[in-house]
């Protein structure tokens, strides 16, 4: 799998329910949606209905939330018959996940649990990511996961952790740069460590989102703004990987669409000026080595350009 | 298989889902060492590993409280936010989550409300949730093109008969021994509800454009319906409702039944 596999699909807006009237009727200007595959895992009726809507005027993504990937459980083939024939009936640009485990012995918690950074659970998961992506035909994304807890048994990094996982297994990476913060905080690692050591070739899109502050730990809630240093942890990956589609995620206290529009455009915004800042540093440390060569100056080489 | 995962999630779903909280879900596992769950999550000195497993805890049950709250909005409102707390709080304990999807949460919990104590107040609870849930149903349901009020003006009048139609597969019907119907309505629109009235009731839900409906039925209503739903030919519909001693008129209830059904987006080619 390489990152040019997939398009770049720009700056967009989770598709959250209480938007659908609003995204259907007035089509606002926004690159792309991000849908939760499991609220579209249904026979018929509305969600479907809207689905089509949306996806006859926007490119979309899928992200579930119970794949289930680090799980003991046997994959459930009913999941994976339902998310595969969503695919076929929706074409996604991708479908993506998180690197957790949601459930075991039949049992959903419906929550995100971590996995114990082991190479048994590397192992373990690579075979089952194989396993989807053959089902699926197609390379599955896979997202690191906000943490509040951590394993005495892990003998490696989150970041070493997640990079060996897409690595073995072909995959691509979802990096929720919120996420990437939060568990930075709550399991005092650096998030800069962490942008700076994922593979960039398997980096495909980035999930930006805000979190509550719970004082002995932070709360991934996506029921706030994305805060300031989460925008410089995006800031930071938009300059180590260059472009890469960005989704803004709000789950609860969601607010009016052009908010989350907004947010998205900040995402472009920033991605443009790093862009451009680092156009200009490399015309710089270029003119540089130019003005070593031949005696000439930046300045004269930044007119001719 | 990995064992050690293995281990690892079965005792972090326990203490997760443990009725009493994490430090009596802890004391309930024997196997642990003398470490306990230090030996297993890592604590500092923000949080203790068992506040760790806390957050996850909590998160678990308040995501499937507000998931059903949602669901069931006047069960919620008739039985109060606090009663229907501790109702979730047994509730998935009897009916813990199987499935990927929230949608899933609540199809049990008109059963559950039957025999709970906590409808003593309320009895008629368990038929509303049981109303609550089949709307929730039907707007998930399966599609199909309902025929329209003119698609039926095509068939020659001799063909009738031993015509069959079906009921739209998103559709039920359910028979209640509480007459519910009203509290949904005047819960969603913040009106003052009434305790429903004993009395057998069959309830119909159904879509149209997307939207949900739901009304009682006349017996004769809920018969005739029924019998479509069986996959009855139109003679015998016919007959089920001429069979009734207080149908004055049986063509021209059938007719008005029927165009009711058409208008209604209830009905698909059989």
């Amino acid at each position: 799998m390489k990152r040019s596999d997939f398009p770049i699909l720009g700056y967009g807006v989770g598709l959250r329910r209480q938007h659908y009237s609003h995204v259907l009727e007035t089509r606002p200007k926004v690159d792309w949606f991000e849908v939760i595959s499991e609220n579209f895992m249904v026979a018929g009726g509305r969600p479907l209905e809207v689905l089509e809507g949306v996806r006859a005027n926007y490119p979309i993504a899928m992200h579930g939330v119970s794949m289930s990937i680090g799980s003991t459980d046997p994959i459930r083939r009913s999941y994976l018959r339902q998310l595969r024939e969503l695919a076929r009936r929706f074409e996604p640009a991708w479908i993506s996940d998180h690197l957790c485990w949601t459930g075991v012995g039949g049992r959903n918690l419906h929550d995100l649990i971590p996995l114990p950074y082991t190479e048994e659970a590397i192992r373990h998961v690579v075979a089952r990511i194989r396993r989807v992506q053959d089902a699926l035909a197609r390379p599955l994304l896979i997202e690191n996961v906000s943490s509040y807890m951590a394993f005495a048994d892990s003998t490696m990094t989150e970041w070493e952790f997640i990079s060996a996982i897409a690595t073995e297994a072909d995959c691509g990476i979802l990096l929720d740069i919120n996420n990437i913060f939060v568990s930075a905080f709550n399991h005092r690692f650096d998030a800069n460590e962490y942008i700076d050591a994922v593979p960039a070739e398997r980096v495909v899109q980035y999930h930006l989102a805000g979190h509550s502050d719970h004082g002995t730990y932070l709360l991934d809630t996506h029921d706030h703004p994305v805060r300031d240093e989460v925008w410089a942890l995006y800031e930071r990956a938009a300059r180590r990987f260059g472009a890469v589609s960005a989704l803004v995620e709000w789950d609860d206290h969601i607010p009016e669409f052009a908010e989350l529009a907004q947010t998205a455009e900040r995402a472009r915004t920033i991605f443009g000026a790093t862009v451009q800042t680092a156009k200009h540093e490399t015309l710089k440390n270029r003119d540089a080595d130019s003005t070593e060569k031949t005696g000439k100056s930046a300045l004269s080489a930044d007119h001719r350009a | 298989m990995p064992t050690r995962l293995k281990k690892l999630e079965s005792l972090l779903y326990r203490l997760i889902t443990a009725p009493s909280g994490v430090a009596e879900g802890l004391a309930a596992e024997r196997e642990l060492g003398a470490d306990g769950l230090d030996a297993i999550v890592r604590g500092d000195d923000r949080l203790s590993a068992q506040e760790r497993v806390d957050i996850y805890a909590n998160m678990y049950f308040y995501r499937i409280l507000d998931a059903l709250k949602e669901d069931f909005p006047a069960t919620v409102a008739v039985l109060g936010g606090d009663s229907f707390h501790n109702v979730v709080t047994g509730y998935i304990l009897e009916y813990p989550p199987t499935e990927p999807s929230l949608l899933y949460c609540g199809r049990y919990l008109a059963a559950y409300l039957r025999d709970h104590p906590l409808r003593d107040g309320a009895s008629f609870v368990a038929d509303l949730a049981q109303l609550e849930r089949a709307i929730l149903e039907v707007f998930h349901g399966p599609d199909a093109a309902a025929l329209g009020p003119d698609s039926l003006r095509a068939i020659a009048p001799t063909d009738w008969p031993a015509i069959k139609l079906a009921v739209h597969p998103s559709a039920q019907i359910l028979a209640l021994d509480w007459r519910v119907s009203e509290l949904p309505r005047a819960v969603e629109e913040n009106r003052a509800w009434k305790p429903a009235e004993r009395g057998a009731a069959k309830v119909l839900v159904w879509r149209r454009d997307a939207r949900v409906f739901h009304r009682d039925l006349e017996r004769v209503e809920a018969e005739a319906l029924e019998e479509v739903a069986r996959g009855a030919r139109f003679a015998q519909i016919c007959d089920v409702v001429a069979g009734h001693a207080d149908v004055e008129n049986p063509v021209t209830a059938m007719n008005q039944m029927l165009a009711r059904w058409l208008s209604d987006g209830l009905l698909v080619r059989g």
